[in-house]
């Protein structure tokens, strides 16, 4: 009863098949308040499948979905943004042609509901200096005027993690952050990261660098060919036989 | 003469921008046609007419055919767009809302039978005429001139500088990406046929009020006429809409002053024709679709 109360987010027995090819099988877990879960498996294990059946781009065959108390399974994208679960992608998705205040302002959860709202200049800076501060936050400040599109690509990562923060989640899912990085970007990364863990209830992070891993990471889960086939602490789940067997039986990550 | 004429032409041009602003929003947002948008158009003349018949004043009327028309834009948008969101829906949504044109005209001439309407207004609105710089104008005109420059302004501070603005460029950019950033994209097509519908059917009151009748056929040459401007000024632009409808305006005015009325069709199609073959785009536009915008 302890746990139930503790999770944020409880999947139960999902399982999702594209065209008779199972991608998910009887996938069951808990993201615990607090904490930053680590989602790893070889590709093809179905983690990104994983994440877009609970971000709602795709439906469940079967199973369901719980976050804080309410039953999501059948909810579309854009609720469940609204409702505080907020994801960035591997592929950057920014909206390239517009400025980089703009994507975090049209991202900011007040603003949906008052469309008008920012005519008013007085509660339009209330926006503005929210989402500047997240700028600030990412060290995107200086660029607030320029096109999303134009940003370098560290840059335009910060601000697609900027952006799914703007939404004042209380649960964030971080598909392949570090991906195309160095290994000092992903250091940085890694720092950012963490200073957004003070802003949600919990991180998700989808992540093949087994560095990074260790040192964010709480807890670990590791997926194979749509399973669950480890869960615990980083140290322990990484010494796992059947886990070192899924990552050296494949060509390795490539994605 | 001629300088009447020009300003004759600006205020026929303001009518066909705030109906080309229409097509474009539209265009901007959901990459497709609403060949309906032209009768939402015709059918503001004879909402007004309707409205004033019933015994409302000028001014309730205006606010009668806004809202009126913005919700048979809703209703445009869910008949002839909702299920047809797809790229490779184009076909079946510009023949859904082409269709809806032909029943909005069909059920108009039913009303109101095929020919002209008179939609007389008590006082002398309609005739009255003020002297500037010893030109005589007749002041409805310069009014209409002065209400549609202001709403486009309005529409384009809206676009710009509001959040609802800022969710109609995002959708516009990628509806995928707006629904991952929150966005209730079926609200914001909406919002957008709700403005483009309204503003379309202001446009038809005030060609009614200013010719002095209502007519069924005004929505097929008027809203041909809007579809060349949107194509002229640049898909998906308002500022270009804006410009090209002043441009046909003009052009159309200046048609009558050199005696070439008879021809004045005829110009607008070879002018567009002449504009694309230099730029494809438009004025504006850049010819970038949503993919590669993406």
């Amino acid at each position: 009863m302890d746990e139930v109360s503790q999770s944020i987010l409880a999947v139960e027995g999902l399982s999702k098949s594209f065209r008779g090819l199972t991608a998910l099988e009887s996938i069951s877990l808990e993201v615990i308040h607090g904490e930053i879960l680590g989602l790893m498996g070889p590709n093809g294990a179905g983690k990104s499948v994983f994440v877009n059946v609970v971000t709602g781009f795709y439906r469940p065959d079967t199973g369901t979905i719980n976050f804080g108390g309410r039953d999501i399974t059948h909810l579309p994208s854009y609720a469940l943004a609204r409702l505080g679960i907020a994801r960035t992608y591997q592929n950057i998705r920014l909206l390239r042609r517009m400025t980089v205040l703009e994507n975090v302002l049209v991202a900011t959860k007040d603003h949906v509901e008052q469309p008008f709202r920012s005519v008013l200049a007085r509660n339009q800076s209330s926006f503005v200096t929210t989402a500047l501060a997240l700028l600030e936050q990412f060290h995107l400040a200086d660029k607030r005027d320029w096109l999303a599109g134009a940003l370098a690509y560290g840059e335009a990562r910060r601000l697609e993690i900027a952006r799914a923060l703007a939404g004042k989640p209380s649960l964030l899912f971080l598909d392949e952050p570090a991906a195309g990085m160095n290994e000092q970007e992903t250091e940085e990364l890694a720092g950012t990261i963490r200073s957004s863990h003070q802003m949600v209830e919990a991180i998700v992070i989808i992540e093949h660098d087994v560095a990074m891993m260790r040192e964010l990471a709480d807890r670990l889960v590791v997926m194979d060919s749509g399973r669950k086939i480890a869960e615990g602490r980083p140290n322990d789940v990484l010494a796992q036989p059947n886990v070192i067997e899924a990552y050296l039986g494949t060509d390795g990550p490539d994605d | 003469m001629l300088v009447e004429q020009i300003v004759n032409g600006v205020v026929l041009g303001s009518m066909y921008a705030l109906i080309a602003q229409g097509y474009t929003l539209v265009f901007g947002v959901l990459d497709k046609l609403n060949f309906a948008h032209g009768e939402v158009f015709m059918l503001g003349g004879f909402i007004c007419l309707a409205s004033i018949a019933l015994g409302a004043s000028l001014p309730i009327a205006i606010l009668v055919t806004a809202i009126v028309s913005g919700l048979l834009g809703l209703l445009v948008e869910f008949v002839g767009f909702r299920k047809f969101r797809s790229a490779d829906a184009h076909i079946t949504a510009a023949l859904s809302s082409f269709a809806i044109g032909l029943v909005i005209i069909d059920l108009s001439q039913k009303v109101w039978g095929a020919e002209p309407v008179a939609l007389t207004l008590p006082g002398t609105l309609q005739t009255a005429t003020i002297s500037i710089a010893g030109l005589k104008m007749v002041v409805l005109r310069l009014a209409i001139l002065a209400i549609s420059l202001l709403l486009m302004l309005v529409l384009y501070l809206v676009v710009v500088k509001t959040s609802l603005g800022r969710r109609i460029r995002a959708v516009a950019e990628s509806p995928t990406k707006a629904a991952l950033f929150g966005i209730n994209v079926t609200r914001v097509n909406q919002q957008v046929f709700f403005i483009a519908s309204a503003m379309a059917a202001l446009a038809g009151l005030a060609l009614a009020v200013r010719t002095g009748y209502a007519s069924t056929d005004v929505g097929f040459t008027f809203g041909l006429k809007a579809l060349a401007i949107m194509a002229i000024g640049g898909m998906g632009d308002i500022r270009g809409a804006l410009i090209g409808g002043l441009l046909i305006g003009v052009l159309e005015a200046l048609a009558f002053q050199w005696g070439l009325g008879q021809l004045a069709d005829v110009f607008v199609w070879l002018f567009m024709i002449a504009i694309l073959l230099v730029r494809p785009a438009g004025l504006f536009g850049t010819l970038v679709s949503k993919e590669v915008r993406a």
